[in-house]
Protein backbone atom coordinates (compact mmCIF):
# COMPACT_ATOMS: atom_id res chain seq x y z
CA UNK A 1 0.00 0.00 0.00
CA UNK A 2 1.30 3.18 -1.44
CA UNK A 3 1.84 5.63 1.96
CA UNK A 4 0.51 8.79 2.84
CA UNK A 5 3.43 10.33 3.98
CA UNK A 6 7.18 9.06 3.35
CA UNK A 7 9.84 11.00 5.34
CA UNK A 8 13.39 10.42 3.59
CA UNK A 9 16.08 11.19 5.42
CA UNK A 10 14.87 14.29 7.63
CA UNK A 11 16.66 15.84 9.63
CA UNK A 12 14.62 18.50 11.95
CA UNK A 13 15.19 21.35 14.03
CA UNK A 14 15.36 25.05 13.88
CA UNK A 15 16.90 27.32 11.56
CA UNK A 16 18.92 24.90 10.22
CA UNK A 17 20.65 23.35 13.42
CA UNK A 18 19.29 19.77 13.28
CA UNK A 19 17.23 18.81 16.46
CA UNK A 20 17.21 15.20 16.56
CA UNK A 21 18.98 12.32 14.17
CA UNK A 22 17.31 11.71 10.38
CA UNK A 23 14.21 10.37 10.66
CA UNK A 24 12.68 7.71 7.98
CA UNK A 25 9.36 6.95 8.28
CA UNK A 26 6.05 6.41 6.63
CA UNK A 27 2.52 6.96 7.55
CA UNK A 28 0.36 3.77 5.87
CA UNK A 29 -3.60 4.32 5.54
CA UNK A 30 -5.52 3.67 8.00
CA UNK A 31 -2.66 3.71 10.89
CA UNK A 32 -2.84 4.73 14.67
CA UNK A 33 1.07 6.59 15.22
CA UNK A 34 1.50 7.44 18.84
CA UNK A 35 4.41 10.21 19.28
CA UNK A 36 5.87 10.17 22.48
CA UNK A 37 8.90 11.45 24.29
CA UNK A 38 9.50 13.76 27.43
CA UNK A 39 8.95 17.42 27.38
CA UNK A 40 10.86 19.12 24.61
CA UNK A 41 12.17 16.10 23.33
CA UNK A 42 11.37 17.33 19.67
CA UNK A 43 7.73 16.03 19.28
CA UNK A 44 6.33 19.02 18.08
CA UNK A 45 9.07 20.24 15.77
CA UNK A 46 9.08 16.87 14.34
CA UNK A 47 4.78 16.98 13.87
CA UNK A 48 4.77 20.52 12.69
CA UNK A 49 8.08 19.71 9.74
CA UNK A 50 5.50 16.56 8.81
CA UNK A 51 2.79 19.40 8.30
CA UNK A 52 4.61 21.70 6.36
CA UNK A 53 4.42 24.18 9.09
CA UNK A 54 8.91 24.42 9.55
CA UNK A 55 10.93 23.56 7.14
CA UNK A 56 13.23 20.49 7.47
CA UNK A 57 17.07 20.96 7.84
CA UNK A 58 17.35 18.38 5.48
CA UNK A 59 15.83 15.68 3.88
CA UNK A 60 12.19 16.11 2.63
CA UNK A 61 8.93 14.87 3.91
CA UNK A 62 6.93 13.39 0.84
CA UNK A 63 2.72 13.50 0.90
CA UNK A 64 0.60 11.70 -1.62
CA UNK A 65 -0.11 14.02 -4.40
CA UNK A 66 -3.76 15.56 -3.55
CA UNK A 67 -3.67 14.07 0.22
CA UNK A 68 -6.27 15.17 2.27
CA UNK A 69 -4.34 16.43 6.22
CA UNK A 70 -6.66 17.84 8.93
CA UNK A 71 -4.71 18.99 11.82
CA UNK A 72 -5.91 19.58 15.63
CA UNK A 73 -3.86 21.62 17.37
CA UNK A 74 -3.45 21.91 20.95
CA UNK A 75 -6.63 23.24 22.95
CA UNK A 76 -4.40 25.86 24.44
CA UNK A 77 -3.79 27.24 20.69
CA UNK A 78 -7.21 29.01 20.72
CA UNK A 79 -8.03 32.63 22.12
CA UNK A 80 -11.45 32.27 24.03
CA UNK A 81 -11.74 36.16 23.09
CA UNK A 82 -13.14 34.71 19.13
CA UNK A 83 -16.85 34.54 19.97
CA UNK A 84 -17.42 31.83 17.06
CA UNK A 85 -20.58 29.39 17.33
CA UNK A 86 -19.62 25.88 17.12
CA UNK A 87 -20.83 25.96 13.64
CA UNK A 88 -18.51 28.37 12.57
CA UNK A 89 -15.43 26.76 14.10
CA UNK A 90 -16.50 23.35 12.22
CA UNK A 91 -16.89 25.41 9.00
CA UNK A 92 -13.93 26.21 8.76
CA UNK A 93 -12.44 22.61 8.11
CA UNK A 94 -14.38 23.24 4.98
CA UNK A 95 -11.84 26.27 3.67
CA UNK A 96 -8.84 25.23 1.04
CA UNK A 97 -6.74 27.38 -1.04
CA UNK A 98 -8.94 28.94 -3.02
CA UNK A 99 -11.69 28.58 -1.70
CA UNK A 100 -11.23 30.58 1.22
CA UNK A 101 -12.97 33.96 -0.24
CA UNK A 102 -16.50 35.61 1.00
CA UNK A 103 -18.43 35.82 4.01
CA UNK A 104 -18.82 32.73 5.87
CA UNK A 105 -21.63 30.92 4.82
CA UNK A 106 -22.74 27.74 6.67
CA UNK A 107 -24.87 24.49 5.26
CA UNK A 108 -25.66 22.60 7.87
CA UNK A 109 -25.82 19.89 5.78
CA UNK A 110 -22.24 19.95 5.21
CA UNK A 111 -21.09 20.16 9.11
CA UNK A 112 -24.28 17.88 10.42
CA UNK A 113 -22.57 14.29 9.25
CA UNK A 114 -18.87 15.10 11.13
CA UNK A 115 -20.96 16.97 13.98
CA UNK A 116 -23.44 14.06 14.64
CA UNK A 117 -20.20 11.19 14.20
CA UNK A 118 -18.43 13.04 17.21
CA UNK A 119 -22.23 13.21 19.13
CA UNK A 120 -21.95 17.02 18.72
CA UNK A 121 -24.60 18.07 16.91
CA UNK A 122 -26.61 19.29 19.85
CA UNK A 123 -23.78 21.62 20.43
CA UNK A 124 -24.08 23.38 16.80
CA UNK A 125 -25.38 26.74 18.19
CA UNK A 126 -23.04 27.16 21.25
CA UNK A 127 -20.81 29.58 22.09
CA UNK A 128 -17.42 26.93 21.03
CA UNK A 129 -15.44 28.99 24.07
CA UNK A 130 -18.19 27.82 26.61
CA UNK A 131 -18.18 24.28 26.24
CA UNK A 132 -16.16 21.74 28.60
CA UNK A 133 -12.79 20.59 27.52
CA UNK A 134 -14.05 17.26 26.08
CA UNK A 135 -16.58 19.32 24.20
CA UNK A 136 -14.29 21.08 22.44
CA UNK A 137 -11.87 18.05 21.40
CA UNK A 138 -15.30 16.55 19.88
CA UNK A 139 -16.07 19.76 17.83
CA UNK A 140 -12.31 20.09 16.72
CA UNK A 141 -12.35 16.43 16.10
CA UNK A 142 -15.37 17.05 13.77
CA UNK A 143 -13.85 19.97 11.68
CA UNK A 144 -11.32 17.68 11.04
CA UNK A 145 -13.67 15.38 9.85
CA UNK A 146 -15.67 17.89 7.84
CA UNK A 147 -13.20 17.64 5.21
CA UNK A 148 -12.98 13.54 4.81
CA UNK A 149 -9.28 13.62 5.87
CA UNK A 150 -7.02 11.16 4.82
CA UNK A 151 -4.66 11.32 7.83
CA UNK A 152 -5.66 13.55 11.14
CA UNK A 153 -2.82 14.64 13.09
CA UNK A 154 -3.75 15.49 16.88
CA UNK A 155 -1.51 17.66 19.11
CA UNK A 156 -2.38 15.74 22.70
CA UNK A 157 -6.21 16.24 22.28
CA UNK A 158 -6.85 14.74 25.68
CA UNK A 159 -4.67 17.33 27.89
CA UNK A 160 -6.53 19.28 30.17
CA UNK A 161 -9.18 16.28 30.23
CA UNK A 162 -10.73 14.14 32.86
CA UNK A 163 -9.49 10.26 32.92
CA UNK A 164 -13.48 9.91 31.99
CA UNK A 165 -13.61 11.88 28.90
CA UNK A 166 -9.87 10.91 27.92
CA UNK A 167 -11.05 7.18 27.65
CA UNK A 168 -14.15 8.38 25.52
CA UNK A 169 -12.18 11.17 23.51
CA UNK A 170 -9.81 8.26 22.38
CA UNK A 171 -12.13 5.45 21.91
CA UNK A 172 -13.76 7.79 19.47
CA UNK A 173 -11.08 8.86 17.74
CA UNK A 174 -10.22 5.12 17.25
CA UNK A 175 -13.64 4.18 16.22
CA UNK A 176 -14.01 7.00 13.45
CA UNK A 177 -10.43 6.07 12.30
CA UNK A 178 -11.39 2.59 11.72
CA UNK A 179 -15.07 3.43 10.14
CA UNK A 180 -13.22 5.81 7.78
CA UNK A 181 -10.15 3.79 7.26
CA UNK A 182 -8.56 7.39 8.15
CA UNK A 183 -4.72 7.69 9.62
CA UNK A 184 -4.39 9.24 12.76
CA UNK A 185 -1.14 10.56 13.98
CA UNK A 186 -0.95 11.70 18.05
CA UNK A 187 0.88 13.36 19.98
CA UNK A 188 0.53 12.20 23.59
CA UNK A 189 2.16 12.28 26.91
CA UNK A 190 0.77 9.31 28.16
CA UNK A 191 2.41 6.67 27.27
CA UNK A 192 -0.86 4.36 27.87
CA UNK A 193 -2.49 5.79 24.60
CA UNK A 194 0.49 3.73 22.62
CA UNK A 195 0.28 0.97 24.23
CA UNK A 196 -4.06 0.39 23.83
CA UNK A 197 -4.16 2.27 20.59
CA UNK A 198 -1.14 2.94 18.45
CA UNK A 199 -0.47 0.38 15.88
CA UNK A 200 2.99 2.30 15.21
CA UNK A 201 4.84 3.77 17.91
CA UNK A 202 7.53 6.90 17.35
CA UNK A 203 10.11 8.26 20.46
CA UNK A 204 12.04 11.01 19.85
CA UNK A 205 14.43 12.04 22.22
CA UNK A 206 16.30 15.12 21.87
CA UNK A 207 18.67 15.44 25.04
CA UNK A 208 20.07 11.83 24.00
CA UNK A 209 19.59 12.45 20.17
CA UNK A 210 17.22 9.25 19.54
CA UNK A 211 14.59 8.16 17.66
CA UNK A 212 13.71 4.95 17.57
CA UNK A 213 9.86 3.67 15.40
CA UNK A 214 8.30 0.35 15.48
CA UNK A 215 5.26 -1.13 16.91
CA UNK A 216 4.68 -0.69 20.76
CA UNK A 217 6.13 -3.66 21.69
CA UNK A 218 9.50 -2.97 19.87
CA UNK A 219 9.68 0.78 20.92
CA UNK A 220 9.09 -0.23 24.89
CA UNK A 221 11.22 -3.05 24.86
CA UNK A 222 14.03 -1.24 23.42
CA UNK A 223 17.22 -0.40 25.41
CA UNK A 224 16.82 2.93 24.69
CA UNK A 225 13.58 3.21 26.49
CA UNK A 226 14.29 2.01 29.55
CA UNK A 227 17.42 4.13 29.78
CA UNK A 228 14.71 7.41 29.11
CA UNK A 229 11.40 6.13 31.22
CA UNK A 230 13.40 3.49 33.79
CA UNK A 231 13.36 -0.43 33.49
CA UNK A 232 10.26 -0.41 35.98
CA UNK A 233 8.40 2.08 33.40
CA UNK A 234 8.92 -0.08 30.59
CA UNK A 235 8.00 -3.27 32.75
CA UNK A 236 4.60 -1.54 33.51
CA UNK A 237 4.36 -1.09 29.64
CA UNK A 238 4.94 -4.48 28.78
CA UNK A 239 2.24 -5.59 31.11
CA UNK A 240 -0.07 -3.30 29.69
CA UNK A 241 0.32 -3.83 26.31
CA UNK A 242 -0.12 -8.03 27.68
CA UNK A 243 -3.65 -7.42 29.26
CA UNK A 244 -4.52 -5.36 25.87
CA UNK A 245 -3.35 -8.00 23.78
CA UNK A 246 -5.51 -10.90 25.94
CA UNK A 247 -8.05 -8.94 26.11
CA UNK A 248 -8.32 -8.41 22.28
CA UNK A 249 -8.23 -12.48 22.06
CA UNK A 250 -10.54 -12.98 24.29
CA UNK A 251 -12.85 -10.53 21.98
CA UNK A 252 -12.37 -12.06 18.86
CA UNK A 253 -12.58 -15.64 20.39
CA UNK A 254 -16.06 -15.05 21.56
CA UNK A 255 -16.46 -12.98 17.82
CA UNK A 256 -17.13 -9.42 19.07
CA UNK A 257 -14.67 -8.04 16.99
CA UNK A 258 -14.27 -7.78 13.62
CA UNK A 259 -11.08 -6.20 13.06
CA UNK A 260 -8.26 -8.74 12.11
CA UNK A 261 -5.75 -6.42 10.77
CA UNK A 262 -4.13 -5.03 13.69
CA UNK A 263 -1.47 -7.54 15.89
CA UNK A 264 -3.32 -5.66 19.19
CA UNK A 265 -5.57 -3.81 20.81
CA UNK A 266 -7.85 -1.04 20.46
CA UNK A 267 -9.88 -0.24 23.07
CA UNK A 268 -9.56 0.34 26.86
CA UNK B 1 -25.29 81.90 14.13
CA UNK B 2 -27.07 82.87 17.36
CA UNK B 3 -24.70 83.96 20.35
CA UNK B 4 -26.09 81.43 22.62
CA UNK B 5 -25.17 77.59 22.45
CA UNK B 6 -25.27 76.44 19.05
CA UNK B 7 -28.30 74.31 18.27
CA UNK B 8 -29.06 71.25 15.75
CA UNK B 9 -31.52 73.64 13.75
CA UNK B 10 -27.91 75.89 13.34
CA UNK B 11 -26.30 72.27 12.51
CA UNK B 12 -28.26 71.69 9.66
CA UNK B 13 -28.78 74.83 8.30
CA UNK B 14 -24.74 74.79 7.70
CA UNK B 15 -25.10 71.18 6.90
CA UNK B 16 -22.94 72.26 3.06
CA UNK B 17 -19.81 73.79 5.03
CA UNK B 18 -19.78 70.54 8.30
CA UNK B 19 -20.72 68.10 5.22
CA UNK B 20 -17.05 66.95 3.94
CA UNK B 21 -15.59 66.66 7.87
CA UNK B 22 -18.59 64.83 9.03
CA UNK B 23 -18.42 62.11 6.33
CA UNK B 24 -14.71 62.00 6.92
CA UNK B 25 -15.43 61.12 9.69
CA UNK B 26 -18.42 58.74 9.82
CA UNK B 27 -16.03 57.02 6.61
CA UNK B 28 -12.77 56.44 9.18
CA UNK B 29 -14.90 54.93 11.77
CA UNK B 30 -16.56 52.75 9.09
CA UNK B 31 -13.42 51.60 7.82
CA UNK B 32 -11.34 51.48 11.32
CA UNK B 33 -14.30 50.00 13.34
CA UNK B 34 -14.20 47.01 11.04
CA UNK B 35 -10.59 46.56 11.13
CA UNK B 36 -10.58 47.10 14.66
CA UNK B 37 -12.56 43.34 15.27
CA UNK B 38 -9.28 42.02 13.73
CA UNK B 39 -7.01 44.21 15.79
CA UNK B 40 -9.06 43.32 19.13
CA UNK B 41 -9.34 39.54 18.53
CA UNK B 42 -5.58 39.59 17.21
CA UNK B 43 -5.19 41.12 20.53
CA UNK B 44 -3.08 44.15 18.95
CA UNK B 45 -4.81 46.99 20.06
CA UNK B 46 -1.56 48.83 20.31
CA UNK B 47 -0.78 48.59 16.61
CA UNK B 48 -3.08 51.52 15.96
CA UNK B 49 -2.08 53.53 18.28
CA UNK B 50 2.06 53.41 17.47
CA UNK B 51 0.99 53.25 13.50
CA UNK B 52 -1.03 56.86 14.06
CA UNK B 53 1.73 58.21 16.12
CA UNK B 54 4.03 56.90 13.34
CA UNK B 55 1.99 58.44 10.85
CA UNK B 56 1.89 61.71 12.94
CA UNK B 57 5.92 61.62 13.17
CA UNK B 58 5.37 61.24 8.88
CA UNK B 59 3.55 63.81 8.86
CA UNK B 60 5.63 66.68 10.95
CA UNK B 61 9.01 65.27 9.28
CA UNK B 62 7.27 66.20 5.63
CA UNK B 63 6.69 69.50 7.43
CA UNK B 64 10.14 69.88 8.47
CA UNK B 65 11.62 68.54 5.24
CA UNK B 66 9.48 71.71 3.73
CA UNK B 67 10.66 74.43 5.57
CA UNK B 68 14.07 73.73 5.48
CA UNK B 69 13.73 73.22 1.50
CA UNK B 70 15.21 69.82 1.75
CA UNK B 71 11.53 68.61 -0.88
CA UNK B 72 10.78 70.16 -4.04
CA UNK B 73 6.86 71.30 -3.22
CA UNK B 74 5.60 68.75 -5.29
CA UNK B 75 6.96 65.77 -3.23
CA UNK B 76 6.15 67.98 0.39
CA UNK B 77 3.03 66.26 0.41
CA UNK B 78 2.03 65.51 4.38
CA UNK B 79 -0.09 62.46 3.68
CA UNK B 80 2.67 60.57 1.36
CA UNK B 81 4.96 61.02 4.84
CA UNK B 82 2.06 59.61 6.97
CA UNK B 83 1.59 56.74 4.81
CA UNK B 84 5.54 56.20 4.46
CA UNK B 85 6.22 56.44 8.18
CA UNK B 86 2.94 54.19 8.78
CA UNK B 87 4.03 51.50 6.18
CA UNK B 88 7.46 51.39 7.50
CA UNK B 89 6.24 51.01 11.02
CA UNK B 90 3.70 48.25 10.21
CA UNK B 91 6.89 46.43 8.35
CA UNK B 92 8.67 46.94 11.41
CA UNK B 93 6.15 45.70 14.04
CA UNK B 94 5.47 42.48 11.68
CA UNK B 95 9.23 41.43 12.14
CA UNK B 96 10.12 38.09 14.09
CA UNK B 97 10.43 40.21 17.85
CA UNK B 98 12.29 37.09 19.02
CA UNK B 99 15.84 38.36 17.43
CA UNK B 100 15.45 41.31 19.35
CA UNK B 101 14.86 39.57 22.57
CA UNK B 102 11.70 41.48 22.63
CA UNK B 103 7.95 41.11 23.15
CA UNK B 104 5.79 42.65 19.86
CA UNK B 105 4.36 44.96 22.89
CA UNK B 106 7.28 46.15 23.61
CA UNK B 107 8.45 46.69 20.36
CA UNK B 108 4.68 48.30 19.68
CA UNK B 109 5.75 50.59 22.68
CA UNK B 110 8.92 51.50 21.35
CA UNK B 111 7.44 52.41 18.15
CA UNK B 112 4.24 54.48 19.59
CA UNK B 113 6.87 57.09 22.18
CA UNK B 114 9.43 57.11 19.23
CA UNK B 115 6.30 58.76 17.11
CA UNK B 116 5.00 60.81 19.53
CA UNK B 117 7.81 62.64 21.23
CA UNK B 118 9.64 63.13 17.36
CA UNK B 119 6.51 64.21 16.21
CA UNK B 120 6.57 66.83 19.37
CA UNK B 121 10.23 67.70 19.09
CA UNK B 122 9.73 68.41 15.10
CA UNK B 123 6.65 70.67 15.66
CA UNK B 124 8.71 72.48 18.39
CA UNK B 125 10.97 73.33 15.27
CA UNK B 126 8.18 74.13 12.71
CA UNK B 127 6.06 76.94 14.58
CA UNK B 128 4.49 77.93 11.81
CA UNK B 129 3.51 74.55 11.46
CA UNK B 130 2.62 73.35 14.93
CA UNK B 131 -1.35 74.10 14.26
CA UNK B 132 -1.42 71.52 11.84
CA UNK B 133 1.20 69.09 13.62
CA UNK B 134 -1.78 69.66 17.02
CA UNK B 135 -4.61 68.69 14.84
CA UNK B 136 -2.73 65.38 13.39
CA UNK B 137 -1.66 64.40 16.91
CA UNK B 138 -5.59 65.68 18.51
CA UNK B 139 -7.69 66.34 15.91
CA UNK B 140 -8.67 68.35 13.60
CA UNK B 141 -10.94 71.56 13.21
CA UNK B 142 -14.15 72.19 11.76
CA UNK B 143 -12.96 71.25 8.55
CA UNK B 144 -10.85 69.00 6.68
CA UNK B 145 -8.71 68.91 3.33
CA UNK B 146 -10.62 68.11 0.02
CA UNK B 147 -7.64 65.39 -0.07
CA UNK B 148 -8.24 64.04 3.23
CA UNK B 149 -11.89 64.18 2.64
CA UNK B 150 -11.05 62.10 -0.61
CA UNK B 151 -8.49 59.58 0.39
CA UNK B 152 -10.66 58.35 3.44
CA UNK B 153 -13.86 58.02 1.42
CA UNK B 154 -11.64 56.32 -1.70
CA UNK B 155 -9.87 53.77 1.14
CA UNK B 156 -13.18 52.97 2.71
CA UNK B 157 -14.67 52.49 -0.84
CA UNK B 158 -11.69 50.28 -1.74
CA UNK B 159 -10.72 48.16 1.74
CA UNK B 160 -14.03 47.15 2.80
CA UNK B 161 -14.92 45.34 0.24
CA UNK B 162 -11.99 43.90 -0.33
CA UNK B 163 -12.08 42.73 2.88
CA UNK B 164 -15.43 41.12 3.13
CA UNK B 165 -14.34 39.40 0.01
CA UNK B 166 -11.55 38.02 2.49
CA UNK B 167 -13.83 37.79 5.42
CA UNK B 168 -13.99 33.84 5.99
CA UNK B 169 -10.67 33.21 4.98
CA UNK B 170 -9.37 36.49 7.39
CA UNK B 171 -11.39 35.17 10.53
CA UNK B 172 -10.00 31.41 9.63
CA UNK B 173 -6.50 32.96 10.06
CA UNK B 174 -6.63 34.94 13.10
CA UNK B 175 -8.91 32.23 14.57
CA UNK B 176 -6.30 29.26 13.76
CA UNK B 177 -3.16 30.23 11.97
CA UNK B 178 -1.85 26.83 11.81
CA UNK B 179 -4.35 25.19 10.90
CA UNK B 180 -5.51 27.56 8.26
CA UNK B 181 -1.88 26.78 6.90
CA UNK B 182 -1.97 23.21 6.98
CA UNK B 183 -5.46 23.25 4.92
CA UNK B 184 -3.26 25.38 2.41
CA UNK B 185 -4.92 29.06 2.57
CA UNK B 186 -2.38 31.83 1.44
CA UNK B 187 -1.82 32.65 5.46
CA UNK B 188 1.20 35.11 4.38
CA UNK B 189 -1.05 36.71 2.01
CA UNK B 190 -3.87 36.89 3.79
CA UNK B 191 -2.11 38.39 6.63
CA UNK B 192 0.27 41.36 4.59
CA UNK B 193 -3.11 42.05 3.10
CA UNK B 194 -4.31 42.65 6.48
CA UNK B 195 -1.73 44.43 8.10
CA UNK B 196 -1.44 46.41 4.51
CA UNK B 197 -4.58 47.73 4.65
CA UNK B 198 -4.55 48.30 8.59
CA UNK B 199 -1.36 50.18 7.90
CA UNK B 200 -2.76 52.44 4.52
CA UNK B 201 -6.20 53.58 6.66
CA UNK B 202 -4.16 54.44 9.36
CA UNK B 203 -1.75 56.63 7.80
CA UNK B 204 -4.75 58.25 5.52
CA UNK B 205 -7.39 58.92 8.82
CA UNK B 206 -4.88 59.97 10.98
CA UNK B 207 -3.98 63.32 8.43
CA UNK B 208 -7.47 63.61 8.76
CA UNK B 209 -9.18 62.92 11.52
CA UNK B 210 -6.20 62.52 14.12
CA UNK B 211 -3.87 60.41 16.06
CA UNK B 212 -6.77 59.84 19.27
CA UNK B 213 -9.78 59.44 17.43
CA UNK B 214 -7.94 57.10 15.46
CA UNK B 215 -6.73 54.89 18.00
CA UNK B 216 -10.27 55.37 19.85
CA UNK B 217 -11.83 54.15 16.39
CA UNK B 218 -9.78 51.48 15.86
CA UNK B 219 -10.56 50.04 19.10
CA UNK B 220 -13.45 50.98 20.87
CA UNK B 221 -16.34 50.32 18.39
CA UNK B 222 -15.10 46.43 18.46
CA UNK B 223 -14.66 46.33 22.40
CA UNK B 224 -18.41 47.39 22.40
CA UNK B 225 -19.29 45.25 19.95
CA UNK B 226 -17.78 42.35 21.53
CA UNK B 227 -18.88 43.03 24.72
CA UNK B 228 -22.43 43.13 23.37
CA UNK B 229 -22.45 40.02 21.33
CA UNK B 230 -21.42 36.87 21.04
CA UNK B 231 -22.11 36.40 17.28
CA UNK B 232 -18.99 37.41 14.74
CA UNK B 233 -20.82 38.28 12.12
CA UNK B 234 -23.10 40.54 14.51
CA UNK B 235 -19.89 41.89 15.41
CA UNK B 236 -18.84 42.55 12.26
CA UNK B 237 -21.38 44.64 11.28
CA UNK B 238 -22.20 46.62 14.77
CA UNK B 239 -18.23 47.15 15.44
CA UNK B 240 -18.24 49.75 11.78
CA UNK B 241 -21.83 50.53 12.51
CA UNK B 242 -21.22 52.28 15.80
CA UNK B 243 -17.67 53.64 14.47
CA UNK B 244 -19.36 55.32 11.73
CA UNK B 245 -21.73 56.68 14.47
CA UNK B 246 -19.00 57.81 16.60
CA UNK B 247 -17.99 59.66 13.69
CA UNK B 248 -20.55 61.45 12.82
CA UNK B 249 -22.12 61.40 16.57
CA UNK B 250 -18.64 63.45 18.09
CA UNK B 251 -18.39 65.68 15.55
CA UNK B 252 -21.94 66.88 16.30
CA UNK B 253 -21.20 66.93 20.12
CA UNK B 254 -18.37 68.98 19.19
CA UNK B 255 -20.32 71.34 17.29
CA UNK B 256 -23.05 71.63 20.19
CA UNK B 257 -20.70 72.15 23.22
CA UNK B 258 -17.94 73.69 21.49
CA UNK B 259 -15.96 70.42 21.80
CA UNK B 260 -12.51 69.99 19.95
CA UNK B 261 -13.76 67.07 17.39
CA UNK B 262 -11.24 64.49 18.08
CA UNK B 263 -11.97 64.85 22.13
CA UNK B 264 -15.50 64.50 21.09
CA UNK B 265 -15.39 61.61 18.99
CA UNK B 266 -13.08 59.42 21.23
CA UNK B 267 -15.35 60.25 24.32
CA UNK B 268 -18.62 58.98 22.57
CA UNK B 269 -16.73 56.36 21.27
CA UNK B 270 -15.91 55.46 25.37
CA UNK B 271 -19.33 56.06 26.52
CA UNK B 272 -20.16 53.34 24.28
CA UNK B 273 -18.15 50.78 25.36
CA UNK B 274 -18.58 52.25 29.00
CA UNK B 275 -22.21 51.28 28.08
CA UNK B 276 -21.56 47.78 26.75
CA UNK B 277 -19.40 46.46 29.38
CA UNK B 278 -22.18 47.33 32.03
CA UNK B 279 -24.69 45.52 29.72
CA UNK B 280 -22.37 42.61 29.54
CA UNK B 281 -21.55 42.47 33.46
CA UNK B 282 -25.12 42.82 33.87
CA UNK B 283 -26.01 39.90 31.26
CA UNK B 284 -23.07 37.63 33.02
CA UNK B 285 -24.64 38.21 36.83
CA UNK B 286 -28.07 36.79 35.16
Amino acid sequence: MAALIDCRKLVVGYGGVPMLPCIEVDIEPGVFCCVVGRNGSGKSTWFKTVLGLIPPVSGEVIHKPGLRIAYIPQRLAYDAIYPLTVREVVSMGLLKAGGFLGIPRIRDGEIQPALESVDAWKLRAQIFHSLSEGQKQRVLFARALVADPEVAFMDEPTAAMDVVAQREMLMLVDCIRRERKMAVVMVNHELSVATHYAEQVFLVDRTTNVVVSGTAREVFSSPTFAELYGQEKANDLMKELEHVECDLRTAEHKGHTHDHDHDHGSHA
Amino acid sequence: MSEGAPTLREFLDAWDLFRDPVITGMCAGLLLGYLGVFIVLRRMVFVSAALSQAAALGVSLTFLADVLGLLPKSLAEPVGGALLFALGAMAFFMRNTEKFRLTREGLLGLGYLLGASGAVLVGDRITQEAHDVSAILFGPGVVVRTVDFYLTVGTAAVLLPLHLLMQRGLIFTSFDEQSARVQRLPVARLNFFLFLSIGVAVAFTTHAIGAMSVFAFSVLPAMTALALSHRLGLVLILSPALGLACGGGGYLLAFLYRFPVGASQTMLACACCGIAMLVAAVRNRD
